[in-house]
């Protein structure tokens, strides 16, 4: 069983995406086809992108509940900035300012000692409703048309935002696996005590993990907002749970201290292949946001029955 | 001396914010809004605003069980909602009692399935709970197509707007048989005692022979039936239970009106009463700032202002205590 559970650990989002592919594939000939391919795994990098933000915050122990409003404050920002000041200067702006964001979580989590799940919970609220402010309630058009180059045109054939998620993909990577920062963020969600005594900056540690949590969050703001062409202060319902399932489906431990990005970029692509299904059987919505739910319960489960096997096995003494 | 002192002054300080510092702000709030907005002091308005503090601070009951135990739920908004149109659909097939009964038979049970996940599967609480979140208001939806299920029965309908000798409006006096029934769990039978103990410290909980698990489920399964109660009280109110508004931002007040009710978020001991006072500030707050005429994403700017707000008092009594939290 224990080896079993490794296995599952290391390739058990592959095996959901083969078995997603056959059940697709049998379903619908338009499967097989290169653009639906492409469409899907496109569809896939968006949760992905946040999700290796989600990873980083996971792996410190924490957690980040804001990231859906964070993509709606940029996306009303982005269609503000535009028109004034131009496209580059708007994007940088629009993403320190959710970087700000980030700032404040971890500031109000390590300093203030308050709960990541409240605290971001708390951001989310106050981030909606500057959006909402900010935005007047309405939805602003975005008329440069430049713009929509980052989320709508293709390099090489290859749709612009599966090469964002790759870049960062390589980012984050080298950030979490390569780099003595990357070792403290595990470090501190392994055993935050331990990390402090043995002299690391818990502190700075823990408020870059929500700034780069915030950062990622708004790359997809801004992919979002330039295929969308309108900054939309109500953007984004429900993504912060999406982001979550990415994360966990993905083999992130809830426990903390081990991060898997590989597996986010392909649950990322799971979830996008669901999403094509139910699209298939024209369903409403909210079987979208149903299976959502029950896919991260699901992935709850196996994270749960994996930690009690493990634990069990190394009480009898199994290496593990 | 001077540190002894000091000391004095922080514990005498913390104590009196425990004891008076809710109903001083409650007051302040109350004095406040009466003066910027003339209907407010109403006693109309005011008894109205009991009414509807009753729809927070019954599920806050339930949540401070789950808090002193560690825990959070994070799903009531929608379980609000689902327990909410299912319980009136039944209305037509097995009359309003039936109704009102499986409403928190089923709202029970939601919970109970919260806390089996929690506790035998070992999964964080607000993580289960999110995707309870999801997953309650999804099937709300889809139970419904998203058409509200409006609702004529009138002994349903009493428990949002009927009053007792015509002034005082039943919700109170459901806050109140709930608030006791809770207070009597907690202080006067032994579960209460278990329940403080599993929050304060769990394994020397389960080595001194308590079924932690057992506690865990029982208030979730408890926070589920308060909130059934919750959303019979809120769906008599509208006349219709909404799947997509009902219990809206629901977790988050129940949640703020906890801890600023003096609860600490890491488990312990908790104050029923800190969160009744707590959840009238939040209803109170609410509705002053409508009369006001302030715009309503400011209002949402401002309960997560409050939240931070509240969480982080609370952590400066335990400071002045000398608890640490």
């Amino acid at each position: 069983m224990v080896r079993f559970l490794k296995l599952y650990e290391k390739i058990g989002i592959f095996i959901l995406i083969v078995l997603a592919s056959i059940f697709l594939g049998i379903a619908t000939p338009n499967f097989l086809k290169t653009d639906t391919i492409l469409n899907i795994i496109t569809q896939g990098t968006y949760g992905a992108i946040v999700g290796f933000g989600m990873v980083l915050a996971i792996t410190s122990g924490g957690f980040d509940l804001s990231v859906d409003a964070v993509v709606a404050l940029t996306s009303v920002f982005l269609s503000i900035l535009i028109p004034n000041i131009g496209i580059p200067s708007a994007i940088i702006i629009s993403i320190l300012i959710s970087c700000f964001i980030g700032f404040l979580n971890g500031v109000i989590i390590t300093k203030f000692g308050v709960n990541p799940l409240i605290t971001t919970l708390s951001m989310a609220t106050i981030v909606r409703g500057v959006a909402l402010l900010i935005a007047n309630g309405k939805q602003i058009p975005i008329s440069v048309t430049k713009f929509t180059v980052i989320g709508t045109s293709k390099f090489l054939g290859v749709p612009i935002p599966i090469y964002i998620m790759v870049v960062l993909f390589i980012i984050f990577y080298l950030l979490l696996y390569q780099t003595p920062l990357g070792r403290h963020i595990s470090a501190v969600g392994s055993n935050e005590n331990a990390a402090r005594i043995s002299g690391l900056n818990v502190v700075f540690i823990k408020i870059i993990v929500y700034v780069l949590v915030a950062f990622t969050a708004s790359i997809n703001g801004v992919i979002r907002t330039s295929q969308a062409m309108i900054g939309i202060p109500s953007m984004a319902p429900g993504f912060t749970l999406l982001v979550i399932t990415i994360t966990i489906l993905g083999g992130t431990s809830l426990s903390g201290g081990k991060g898997n990005l590989v597996g986010a970029v392909f649950a990322g692509i799971f979830i996008s292949m669901v999403y094509y299904g139910l699209n298939l059987i024209k369903v409403q919505y909210f079987y979208q946001l149903l299976s959502v739910g029950l896919i991260l319960i699901f992935a709850l489960f196996v994270d749960g029955l994996r930690q009690r096997y493990l634990e069990a096995a190394r009480i009898k003494g199994i290496k593990v | 001396m001077d540190e002894l002192r000091s000391r004095q002054l922080k514990q005498k300080l913390g104590l009196f914010w425990g004891n008076f510092g809710l109903p001083l702000i409650f007051i302040l709030i109350v004095i406040v809004f009466s003066i910027t907005s003339p209907n407010f002091a109403t006693s109309y308005n005011l008894l109205s605003n009991f009414g509807f503090a009753s729809y927070v601070g019954i599920a806050a009951i339930g949540m401070t069980f789950v808090i002193m135990t560690g825990n959070f739920d994070i799903s009531i908004g929608s379980m609000l909602a689902l327990v909410g149109v299912l319980g009136s659909s039944f209305i037509p097939k097995i009359g309003g009692v039936g109704g009102v009964l499986s409403t928190v038979a089923i709202a029970s049970f939601l919970g109970f399935i919260n806390g089996i996940f929690v506790t035998k599967l070992r999964i964080p609480a607000f993580i289960t709970t999110l995707g309870m979140l999801y997953v309650f208001r999804s099937l709300a939806y889809i139970y419904t197509n998203n058409v509200p299920v409006y609702i004529s029965d009138r002994f349903w309908l009493y428990f949002g707007n009927g009053k007792l000798f015509g002034v005082i409006p039943f919700p109170i006096l459901l806050m109140v048989i709930c608030y006791l029934v809770a207070y009597l769990i907690l202080r006067k039978s032994p579960v209460g005692r278990y329940i403080i103990a599993v929050g304060t410290n769990a394994k020397a909980a389960a080595l001194s022979g308590i079924n932690v698990d057992n506690i865990k489920i029982l208030v979730f399964t408890l926070l589920g039936l308060f909130v059934g109660i919750a959303s019979i009280v809120n769906s008599a109110n509208l006349g219709a239970a909404n799947p997509g508004l009902m219990g809206q931002n629901y977790e988050f007040q129940v949640i703020t009106a906890v801890v600023l009710g003096g609860t600490a978020l890491s488990g312990g001991n908790g104050s029923l009463g800190g969160s009744l006072v707590a959840a009238l500030i939040v209803t109170f707050l609410g509705n002053g700032m409508g009369l006001m005429q302030v715009n309503s994403y400011w209002q949402l700017v401002a309960t997560g202002l409050v939240m931070i707000f509240a969480v982080s008092l609370n952590k400066l009594k335990f400071y002045l205590l000398g608890q640490g939290e």
